[in-house]
């Protein structure tokens, strides 16, 4: 992957693109009062789908997803149906209600539901917690990336990719850019695309779709290389799948920046539909990702070596490797680099951001300085933006799994605690501080349990996998939190009252 | 918050009556279709998988693609948008029909059903 010089093209159409965005983004600042007088209009709804699939974009999906693919075929669906299946239990059991809490960020919401500082000091921990795993895997994509574009080694371009980073996000924020989702979005899905419907183009596959055009490369594998994709159960069994695939489903219903996205729409209809359009652009991805696995699988084949099993950086990015291999155009080669670079740098930007946010506010005042200022507490957060980049790069530098397993692992720490801490605080209103607390921290246990306990006791990696434990956790720790309410004194009237006549569509009663 | 001496609460088991129930009756509903549609579909290429050594998903092929990547890879997406599209639909009725009751209300000032 280095040592081939730098990529001098592809560099300048991704320096270009980021220029764009910082373009658009001050105009955007610009227009954003005139903007605000659409809000619940046709055109705000798609707009609102853009900024939620944008907001989702990341190097998991761009990268991380093809790797998995063409490491481990069909299990990678598991990814596709958990990642937008997580939308619909998003839609409806939470989106509707979460507008209507007016609550901004999951400790605040938490804070609030359970009157309880502790239960949100706990959530934002696990916040922090969930930015830096997840960010593990954006400065992952970053680094091969980068690695690819100047030639440097994976060590060398983790630390560059963080300094850039690092950069982009000062500069953004001295000059005040606003991010435009919704042509981010754009030219993500382009960057995506188009190479692919080059690539089947060249193969004489049908290109217009090239979601459904791959489909030849597989009949080839299976006909001339003897490669099958036909045993998708060969290698793992239906629980291992099914418990991969509902752990990203809750895990993505209890991320903290997807939840985020509800309490900005202007209106609950918005936030409904912006679902239904984030959904929709979000599949327009996961229905191409496969293509990539599987064409770098024949490509593989073709020189010889359809049964290859590479490393982790090279699944990793072999989007950018199919595309080499079909020889692409060097400017469509950078498009897509371009494409994957946007999605991990914002991503981990957005990412490390919340959490110097949850540390700043959440943290800081309750258990250092209960008189902070404004000022101090935004100081406070750009420290740790800086502290959290340094965590973040340190932990990076090990190569420790492939970027859709390292997102899966933040996915499943999201599904086993502020998951169920949001259905539960919005579906039962019985449920209270002493019950969230419980039940969080046995989610914490549950996600860190086959790290700690696997080698002691291997039945708890197969009931609780590191990627898969929301699973059987997300019940369990809603199990936890039902018993531990019950036993313990019931909230506030207060809160139950607001639950029954803002919160539910119990007309006012 | 006592009404008639009984104290309200809010559980998904046990809506309150009128508007939320209706509410939690769709939610159940899609959320039990969308079961099916996950766990159904993963049942059943597990069991063209067990059946005949993978014959059914080595040969079927939908749109060009193996049976088993359409349906996991493209339709189940697409079946989620479409419940969305389907809840967001319903809700948008439903919140116009409980504001038509509430507007008629006021505007007549009986309650809503009540015969003139």
């Amino acid at each position: 992957m280095s040592g081939n010089g730098v990529q001098f093209i592809p560099v300048i159409i991704v320096a270009g693109m980021f220029l764009l965005f910082i373009v658009s983004g001050l105009s955007t600042k610009m227009r954003q009062v005139s903007d605000y007088g659409f809000a619940g209009s046709y055109g705000g709804r798609i707009t609102n789908g853009a900024a939620i699939a944008s907001n989702w974009m990341s190097a998991a999906s761009i990268l991380g997803l093809a790797g998995l693919f063409y490491l481990k075929g069909y299990y990678a669906m598991a990814y596709v149906v958990g990642w937008t299946g997580g939308y619909v239990l998003l839609l409806v059991l939470m989106a509707t209600q979460i507008r209507r809490f007016g609550k901004f960020t999951a400790p605040d919401f938490v804070g609030f539901r359970y009157e309880s500082n502790a239960a949100r000091t706990l959530v934002a921990l696990i916040s922090i917690t969930i930015s830096i795993i997840y960010c593990m895997a954006q400065f992952r994509g970053i680094a091969l990336l980068v690695s690819w574009l100047f030639g440097m080694s994976y060590r060398e371009a983790v630390f560059t990719g963080t300094a850039l980073l690092v950069a982009f996000v000062v500069v953004s924020g001295t000059i005040g850019v606003i991010r435009n989702q919704r042509l981010q979005y754009f030219v993500l899905i382009n960057a995506f695309v188009l190479p692919l419907m080059f690539i089947n183009w060249k193969l004489g596959y049908f290109w217009l779709l090239p979601q459904f055009g791959y489909g030849k490369a597989i009949i080839t594998l299976q006909e001339e290389f003897g490669f099958f994709w036909s045993e998708p159960f060969a290698s793992i069994s239906l629980f291992q799948w099914l418990a991969l695939c509902f752990s990203l489903m809750f895990g993505t219903a209890g991320l903290p920046h997807v939840l985020s996205r509800f309490y900005l729409a202007p209106s609950m209809r918005d936030a409904r539909w912006g679902v239904v359009w984030g959904l929709f652009f979000i599949s327009l991805i996961y229905w191409s990702a496969p293509a990539y696995g599987v064409l770098a699988r024949l490509f593989d084949a073709r020189a010889g070596n359809p049964f290859k099993v590479p490393d982790t950086a090279t699944a990793d990015i072999v989007t950018l490797t199919a595309a080499t291999q079909a020889g692409l155009p060097v400017w469509l080669i950078g498009l897509l680099v371009a494409g994957g670079m946007a999605a991990s740098f914002y991503a981990a930007a957005g990412l490390l951001q919340s959490g110097a946010a949850a540390f700043a506010y959440d943290i800081y005042p309750r258990f250092v300085s209960s008189n902070a200022t404004e000022s101090e507490k935004v100081n406070v957060a750009k420290g740790a933006f800086l502290v959290l980049a340094s965590v973040v790069m340190l932990l990076t530098l090990n190569q420790v799994g492939l970027i859709a397993e390292i997102a899966a692992v933040a996915f499943a720490l999201a599904g086993n605690t502020i998951f169920p801490a949001f259905v539960l605080g919005i579906w039962w209103s019985r449920t209270n501080a002493a019950g969230v607390m419980a039940g969080m921290l046995t989610g914490l246990f549950i996600t860190v349990a086959p790290l700690l306990l696997g080698d002691l006791f291997p039945i708890v990696k197969i009931i609780f996998p590191l990627t898969s434990s929301a699973f059987i956790g997300a019940p369990l720790v809603m199990l936890v939190m039902i018993l531990i309410s019950l036993a313990t004194r019931p909230p506030s009237d207060e809160i139950v009252s607001f639950l029954i006549s803002d919160v539910h569509d119990s007309g006012g009663k | 918050m006592p009404e008639n001496g009984i104290k309200r609460n809010i559980n998904i088991f046990r809506p309150i009556p009128g508007a939320m129930t209706d509410e939690v009756k769709v939610i159940v509903l899609l959320l039990l279709a969308y079961l099916f549609a996950v766990v159904g579909s993963q049942m059943g290429i597990w069991f063209l998988e067990e059946s005949l050594h993978g014959f059914w998903l080595t040969d079927l092929f939908f749109f060009n693609l193996p049976i088993h990547f359409w349906i996991s890879g493209q339709f189940i997406p697409l079946l989620f948008i479409i419940l969305c599209l389907l809840f967001n639909l319903w809700m948008d009725r439903h919140e116009i029909r409980r504001m038509e009751g509430t507007i008629r209300f006021r505007a007549t000032g009986r309650k809503k059903g009540e015969v003139p």
